[in-house]
């Protein structure tokens, strides 16, 4: 299980200090939130809040820390990303983190391949930090439709860059280019991990489901398993060994419904 | 701001409503000092699976919710749950669920009397299996039939979780008093659908949930207030309650007490933030007690 999952769980209100854009419509925001920083793992996420904001928090998984401070990589998809992303320099978060099972380094092993689509990049900064503390060799595998969706920020000892269009590094999917290595992990679309799964059913993903409470106790974050039943993506998860989960009972996309 | 819910004495008048809190061992930030009492997620007498996701949606100032009730049934329940309740300084009572009155039955007979477990909450929002699926809290006879079930197997504190969706909850809440029930809780969610214009299909795979937080507010102000004034038990009202002016609006309406769901979720010491503004409130308005805050509550 996770290591100090939820023990040392935090509520912040942290005041937003940064911005960049990482892609075409891909920013990652920054805010300043210490007890966080010192904590979360990689593919742990924060809970975020903000006055005016939409009833529900929203789960972002923690992209990179710099100092004592966290970034998170996020487009408008829906009314409260698009909110989030109106927000100024000085305006506060409310961030509860970090939450939920990250990924988790074999000691043993000597390589380790980040794979990711898309927003899916959002784990793997923090990802190859803990890979390499490790031991572990990085090679970041990052795919999009086209060359202007890619995240251009990558560390990796080696970067492999897929696209569906060839307009950038190979044609095909993160998946399809990637090579095999002892650890795998990652992140993206569901219907991407579902096909990571066939190829390496121990490579560890990280799955996006819609989240009421990010705490454990409202179990809408349900994530089916392949032995019977659910757990939840924002306890036990979001990081599952890719052969446990029930790919088909997954919803493969989630629509972001303007909720204001 | 001690009160009595009947024989109940809680240290406050706010509680953690049920499927929102958990077990009760999940949330670590919240500051229990406040926590009058809390209900646990709805348990029926065996294991259950719950819905297949997605299982909420967001919606205007609310939520939508199929969780389907899942659980690890009465076993589980007293075996790793009841032992840590037994610990704490606020009273636990359980939500009950069951698809037929004797259900209801054999379950409250399983959990009477285990230590840690202070009184029932029944649910009575469940389709009654036996007779055609139809809703125990829709139908006073079988909200009866499932209270004097429960009533018989206990001495415990019981109460009864009304639903929203009936034409007069005051005909529910006389039957279910009639029947034996210590306190009405008052109200469950209503139930409610959101459409995904991109799917063109319901946002839950259930297609229905029961909407939950500010949106339902008003509607549960004005319930809980009739539910009140219908019977002579105590109401602890329950919808959409995130700041203590929004528990005052239900203890002046006639609650004894509330409960807090939703906005534990959003703000994980919700309970307190309420607990500590309904205090400030007394004192800021010169009331010595919550005994003292004036009520609206004229008799039908």
């Amino acid at each position: 299980m996770g290591r100090g999952a939820l023990s040392g769980m935090f509520l912040i209100d942290a005041p937003l200090t940064a911005r960049r854009e990482v892609a075409r419509g891909m920013f990652v925001i920054s805010m300043h939130a210490p007890e966080i920083a010192t904590a979360v793992r990689a593919g742990q996420f924060v809970n975020l809040g903000w006055s005016g904001g939409p009833l529900l928090r929203r789960p972002f998984s923690v992209y990179r820390v710099e100092g004592e401070h966290i970034e998170i990589v996020l487009k408008a998809v829906g009314a409260g990303t698009a909110e989030l992303l109106t927000m100024q320099r000085g305006e506060r978060l409310s961030c509860v983190g970090p939450l939920g099972h990250g990924y988790d380094f074999a000691s043993r092993a000597r390589s380790a391949v980040l794979i990711s689509g898309g927003l899916g990049v959002a784990p793997m900064p923090l990802a190859a930090r803990d890979a390499r503390a490790a031991g572990l060799r990085v090679v970041w595998v990052h795919g999009a439709r086209r060359a202007e969706e890619l995240c251009h920020e990558a560390d990796g000892d080696e970067v492999i860059w897929a696209t569906d269009d060839g307009s950038l590094g190979t044609r095909g999917t993160a998946v399809s280019v990637a090579p095999d290595a002892e650890v795998v992990l990652a992140c993206g679309p569901n219907r991407m991990l579902g096909a990571v799964a066939e190829r390496w059913p121990d490579a560890q993903v990280a799955v996006e489901t819609y989240m009421g409470c990010g705490t454990g106790v409202c179990l809408g974050c349900a994530v089916p398993l392949r032995r019977g039943g659910y757990d939840r993506a924002c306890k036990e998860g979001p990081v599952y060994r890719a052969a446990d989960v029930d790919w088909t009972a997954l919803p493969s996309h989630l629509s972001y419904a303007v909720t204001v | 701001m001690s009160v009595a819910v009947g024989t109940m004495q809680m240290r406050g008048p706010v509680l953690a409503a049920s499927g929102t809190f958990g077990y009760g061992t999940e949330v670590p930030l919240l500051e229990r000092r406040a926590l009058g009492g809390m209900v646990s997620k709805g348990i029926f007498l065996r294991p259950r699976e719950g819905t297949t996701p997605p299982r909420i949606a967001e919606t205007p100032s609310g939520m939508l919710n199929a969780i389907g009730l899942q659980g690890p049934g009465a076993d589980a329940l007293v075996r790793d749950y009841a032992p840590q309740w037994a610990g704490w300084d606020f009273p636990v009572l359980v939500n009950i669920n069951g698809e037929s009155a004797s259900e209801y039955g054999e379950l409250t007979a399983r959990l009477d009397g285990v230590p840690g477990i202070a009184g029932f909450e029944i649910n009575i929002s469940c389709p009654n299996v036996e007779q055609g699926g139809l809703y125990f809290g829709n139908d006073p006879r079988a909200a009866a039939a499932v209270t004097e079930a429960v009533r018989r197997r206990t001495k415990l504190p019981l109460w009864v979780k009304l639903t929203p969706m009936v034409s007069d909850i005051g005909v529910i809440a006389r039957a279910v008093e009639s029947a034996g029930a210590d306190a009405l809780c008052a109200i469950n969610t209503f139930v409610g659908m959101s459409i995904d214009l991109n799917a063109f299909k319901p946002r839950l795979s259930f297609r229905t949930g029961g909407l939950s937080g500010p949106a339902i507010r008003p509607l549960a102000v004005h319930l809980a207030h009739q539910a009140a004034r219908a019977v002579r038990i105590p109401v602890l009202g329950i919808g959409g309650i995130t700041r203590a002016e929004d528990a005052l609006e239900f203890l002046v309406a006639g609650c004894t007490a509330v409960q807090v769901g939703t906005a534990t979720f959003v703000n994980p010491n919700a309970i307190a933030d309420v607990h500590d503004g309904i205090a400030a409130f007394l004192e800021g308005r010169g009331f010595k007690s919550l005994a003292d805050l004036p009520r609206y509550l004229p008799r039908d």
